[in-house]
């Protein structure tokens, strides 16, 4: 309900600032809930939608665009260098990024740089290369631009573990004004709230948007399991080590020769 | 199959890492050592984040350390006093060690830490195996008699203030070196998740003079305590025990271990430690190779806490 309600409201605004551009989004998500259970391998989240226009809009010759993006909750992270001293390699310098998504995932129909300007991307941070990077107060800077050698090396290694992806032509078009996408979720998924956006272009321009959310958690055991040992960590100490002394009490009986 | 490990947060099959299990088990089983020293290796290089791999190694060092002080405390082969002051002093060490690892994890430098220790430890402890293991089957093919052992010989161990009796092993000894011998393995085993018993058996033999025929199960009631008491510290301060992985590891272990023991028993043991001291070697080796050798990425992600992304 809130979110119908977030959406009439983004709408009711959206309409009187912009009455040009009547271009409605209508978004669908095959999951609002992925849940991890002991089986979970991964999964990918089917994105739909449809294109709206009221019968005053103008038709024009250029297709539309769609972008959708998938962030992750947002995380600290410490990115580290190593170097050689004395012949050993180990961790020297280090950067400290602060609140930044632990997942990121960008469909789009045509590569960005295609879809639309470089401010655009940069103002509304759509693809890894235009996110904001904050950096810990620690540390020199205070965000960490595009060419800064920690940011890289974050993305290469997010992107190596398959946690920020891109699909330059992702997001596919069934019907002139119907899409469909798919956002692949690693089984090595960071569990929280995701934030599903997305961007209507057409002409480079911005027509509409829409942000919808969904939940990824562990469930049932996996839930309690991580809960216990988070929460209540001598307990679940104290039920390992039971167990563990029960395992090797129990090999003894089965195994005992005389 | 598949299976979701709820506290190192990925998917692992199942019957590799039993297959893991089960082959340290044996190994451990024929070499009668608690195998840590070769599982929390084979998880790093599996791809488990050094932290779970250490703490749930731990966990099951318990179960393979309490399912053979079981049948020792049967046959009453174990010095209670003896033990009790070595897992006293255990716990101190774990207690130490498992400090020492969460600030290690906070400045990122664990897993050098790990892999240093490894390296000292295990290129030491294999290099004097092996030469011993050599010379002693040099002299059984020359057909000279070992030489002889005098358990009753003291060293300097037996020189120092605050002396204990040991009734069992017939011991009147300082607890000094003891309690050193108990922190010093604690600290080891809680850092790098091994029982520790192949430093823990040689040095309560040279160095106490204790007798072979109780050293086994004493020792293995002190990795028991002593681990056991690292699993719950790692659990409450690090939160790295994975429950289910060190299950899997277990069942694996203890079964493994049961044929291991089986094949030792008919294999000689001069072949059997120098086999051991080349296994010790080669992974302290390998160790080695990835201190020196240029990584293929210079960068990692890790979170404050330390966890590896």
């Amino acid at each position: 309900m809130t979110r119908l309600a977030a959406f009439l409201a983004f709408w009711a605004i959206a309409l009187a600032a912009a009455p040009v551009r009547a271009e409605q989004l209508i978004v669908a998500l095959s999951t609002e809930e992925v849940r991890i259970t002991s089986n979970f391998t991964g999964t990918s989240i089917a994105v739909f939608g449809a294109i709206e226009r009221d019968a005053a809009t103008v038709s024009r010759a250029e297709f539309y665009d769609v972008v959708v993006s998938v962030k992750g909750p947002s995380e600290t992270v410490v990115t580290r260098r190593k170097a050689r001293y004395v012949g050993i390699w180990l961790n020297s310098a280090s950067r400290t990024f602060v609140n930044i998504p632990s997942f990121y995932a960008v469909n789009s129909s045509r590569p960005l740089s295609e879809v639309t300007t470089p401010q655009i991307l940069k103002r509304f941070q759509i693809g890894a290369d235009d996110l904001v990077f904050p950096v810990s107060a620690d540390d020199d800077a205070e965000t960490a631009g595009p060419d800064d050698e920690f940011r890289k090396a974050f993305i290469r290694l997010k992107q190596q573990d398959g946690l920020y992806r891109s699909e330059a032509y992702g997001v596919k078009f069934p019907g002139t004004e119907i899409f469909q996408t798919a956002v692949q979720i690693p089984a090595n998924v960071p569990v929280g709230r995701y934030v599903v956006t997305v961007h209507l272009f057409r002409d480079g321009a911005m027509l509409a948007s829409d942000q919808s959310e969904i939940r990824i958690s562990k469930m049932g055991f996996e839930q309690f399991t991580f809960d216990l040992a988070h929460n209540q960590g001598l307990i679940y100490g104290l039920i390992c080590v039971i167990l563990a002394v029960f395992t090797g009490w129990l090999a003894g009986v089965i195994f005992r020769k005389d | 199959m598949q299976i979701y490990l709820p506290i190192a947060e990925l998917p692992v099959n199942m019957f590799i890492i039993l297959g893991m299990g089960g082959a340290v088990g044996f190994l451990s089983g024929l070499f009668g050592v608690g195998g840590g020293f070769l599982l929390t290796p084979l998880l790093i290089f599996s791809g488990i984040s050094p932290a779970v791999a250490v703490a749930s190694t731990t966990a099951q060092v318990v179960a393979s350390s309490a399912s053979a002080a079981i049948i020792y405390w049967r046959r009453r082969m174990i010095d209670v006093k003896l033990a009790g002051v070595l897992v006293a002093s255990g716990i101190l060490g774990s207690s130490i060690g498992v400090g020492i690892f969460s600030l290690l994890r906070r400045w990122g430098q664990l897993d050098l830490v790990i892999a240093i220790c490894y390296v000292t430890f295990l290129g030491l402890v294999g290099g004097l195996m092996l030469t011993e293991s050599i010379r002693a089957m040099i002299n059984a093919r020359l057909g000279r008699p070992a030489p002889l052992r005098r358990p009753g010989q003291h060293n300097w161990a037996h020189g120092l203030p605050f002396k204990m009796r040991f009734k069992r092993s017939k011991l009147y000894v300082s607890v000094i070196p003891i309690i050193a011998i108990g922190v010093g393995i604690g600290i080891l085993g809680s850092l790098l998740g091994i029982g520790g018993g192949f430093i823990l058996v040689p040095a309560l033999i040279y160095l106490l003079r204790v007798p072979t025929n109780i050293v086994i199960g004493t020792s293995l009631i002190q990795m028991t305590g002593t681990m056991a008491v690292a699993t719950v510290l790692q659990s409450t301060s690090n939160h790295t025990v994975d429950g289910v992985l060190a299950l899997i590891l277990m069942v694996g272990g203890v079964i493994g271990a049961q044929f291991g023991a089986r094949v030792g028993a008919h294999v000689r043991g001069d072949q059997l430690r120098a086999m051991l001291a080349l296994l010790v070697l080669g992974v302290g080796i390998r160790f080695f190779v990835d201190l020196v050798h240029t990584p293929a990425d210079l960068f990692s992600l890790a979170t404050l806490a330390g966890d590896t992304r």
